[in-house]
């Protein structure tokens, strides 16, 4: 069973006993966002292009925002998927990211001859652990939604990171822009994960000792197993190489979400 | 013809429905039987994503289009689901989160185990599972837009037809590219034809039966369905899926809807 419930009848007195409370799923998922593509502003990129490092970046940004179908199999094969709350969430959180993933694929194609084919290639998604990984999720039952719910906040504070690094190392007027959209986008899918986060590890110990162990295990970001090493390798090395600071401080807030100090998380993916 | 599936995600939207006079609901109320199946359809369209986790476990979810496709259909189909408990609302039916998530603990056991046996299943069978479950997709929008329509025609409500057929609209985009995706596949591989007609000759169900109650899709089925008029409509199912390469003399829908009792009023001819 589970040790509690997204009620909706409870009186406001209670409000705090249910996960996120003041996220409004509902609202989230009238409110978005599509297509940027009408809002990239790719013309300026013809004459003024990004540089050869910041488009590798922004090809592993797309490679990581469209692994979402992967990581969204592994968390809807799990006690996660009962929750019709959560999954209105991702629903919408999967669409976002499409878009998102779009605009970075766009930006990158601005750079290339016109009429280059888009990316078609299968995607590289390790598959053959889903099996285990289901078997084992399932007995491990109602503890797996706040795993999930952490890599959500885990992987957001470090996209956020990414995004603000990559602006900062390559500051093109009409990437800013487009970044701080995204940005923004993320930092309402932020509030959702982090709340539903902080929520469940504080109420169980269980979830606490599993999100433990199971963040350890992950490879950082969600979705850098789509791509080479190398590149997850690059992505650490020019967004973070020089910003060490940043490094530590995304470690800090780790160890603020209850049972999960001292992990060291981001530093030790970006020495791998 | 080929199915343009940049063209797709970008003219996906939710349905909307604020423009409809839903007062209309207050002085021409739907009657109960409506209702009931009105539930059923939203708690059906909810139940997508689980769907999605199913399609997800196999080897679908590594092509591009058919990621992106299950994106935006998975989003519709979520709609779909706020738009028929809007109606309800409307009749003082609240259809709320939590409602839906029990209808999914109550799967228990079952549930837990359809993405086990699918990823096996996806796996041992690789790439031509892939069809399997284009057609089977195909079948169930198919189905959709059929009983989204029949029932706008039912009903004879101005502004629930209205809505329904907005929904059975999107649906058609969804038959557009399974049918596709199931065409091409099934040309392609003669296995792909063998286990594809397999799994609908002895799996296939109503849509929405994997999940709810057995006296739920009956009063549906024969809700939309009984009747001549059902039975043509059943019938034209059946021909739309026979009509697929390997898929010939294939009648899943009559067949199952027998199973439930939803015939024609009299015995069926032949």
């Amino acid at each position: 069973m589970p040790d509690h419930k997204e009620a909706s009848a409870r009186g406001e007195a209670d409000l705090m006993h249910f996960p996120a409370p003041g996220f409004d799923v509902r609202e989230y998922a009238r409110n978005a966002a599509a297509s940027h593509r009408d809002d990239l502003g790719l013309d300026t990129y013809r004459s003024n292009p990004l540089g050869a490092e910041a488009l590798r970046i922004i090809r592993y940004l797309q490679v990581i925002e469209r692994a979402t179908m992967t990581h969204l199999r592994s968390v809807l094969v799990t006690a996660t998927h009962k929750d019709a709350r959560i999954t209105a969430f991702l629903t919408t959180w999967a669409f976002e990211k499409y878009w998102i993933a779009d605009a970075f694929e766009q930006i990158s194609l601005a750079h290339r001859p016109e009429g280059t084919d888009v990316d078609r290639a299968p995607f590289i998604t390790p598959s053959e652990r889903t099996i285990r990984e289901s078997i084992v999720a399932n007995i491990i039952g109602v503890p797996m939604i706040a795993v999930h719910m952490t890599l959500g906040t885990i992987d957001t504070w470090l996209s956020q990171a990414a995004y603000r690094r990559l602006i900062a190392l390559e500051p093109n007027a009409q990437l800013q822009k487009t970044i701080q959209t995204f940005l923004a986008l993320k930092e309402r899918q932020l509030e959702f994960f982090e709340a539903q986060s902080r929520y469940r590890l504080t109420e169980s110990k269980q979830a606490r000792a599993i999100t433990r162990r199971r963040l350890k295990r992950i490879p950082w970001p969600i979705g850098a197993k789509a791509e080479p090493r190398e590149e997850t390798h690059f992505f650490f090395e020019r967004l973070f190489g020089s910003a060490r600071d940043l490094v530590a401080e995304l470690d800090a807030r780790i160890d603020t979400l209850p049972g999960q100090s001292g992990l060291s998380l981001i530093r030790k993916a970006a020495h791998q | 013809m080929a199915f343009d599936i940049d063209k797709y995600t970008s003219t996906s939207k939710k349905v909307v429905w604020g423009d409809l006079d839903f007062g209309s609901f207050e002085t021409n109320p739907l009657p109960q039987s409506t209702l009931r199946s009105l539930r059923y359809m939203a708690d059906v369209e909810y139940h997508t994503v689980c769907y999605l986790r199913d399609l997800l476990v196999t080897p679908s979810h590594k092509e591009a289009d058919v990621s992106a496709f299950m994106t935006m259909w998975n989003r519709e189909e979520f709609w779909h689901g706020e738009a028929l408990s809007a109606v309800l609302a409307a009749h003082g039916v609240t259809l709320d989160f939590d409602q839906l998530k029990a209808t999914r603990l109550k799967l228990g056991w079952k549930d837990r185990l359809d993405p086990i046996k699918q990823s096996l299943l996806g796996n041992i069978v690789g790439k031509d599972f892939i069809a399997v479950h284009m057609i089977w997709g195909a079948a169930n929008e198919w189905s959709a837009v059929a009983a989204y329509n029949r029932m706008a025609d039912l009903e004879q409500h101005p502004v629930l037809a209205e809505l329904l057929r907005r929904i059975a609209k999107q649906e058609a985009r969804h038959v557009a590219f399974y049918a596709t995706q199931a065409r091409d596949r099934l040309a392609k591989s003669k296995k792909a034809q063998v286990l594809a007609r397999f799994a609908l000759k002895n799996a296939w169900g109503p849509v929405g039966s994997s999940i709810m109650e057995p006296a739920e899709v009956n009063h549906v089925m024969g809700h939309i369905f009984a009747g001549e008029e059902g039975l043509r409509e059943i019938r034209k199912l059946d021909e739309h899926i026979s009509r697929m390469p390997g898929l010939d003399g294939l009648t899943i829908v009559e067949t199952s809807m027998k199973k439930y009792g939803i015939t024609a009023g009299a015995p069926l001819a032949a």
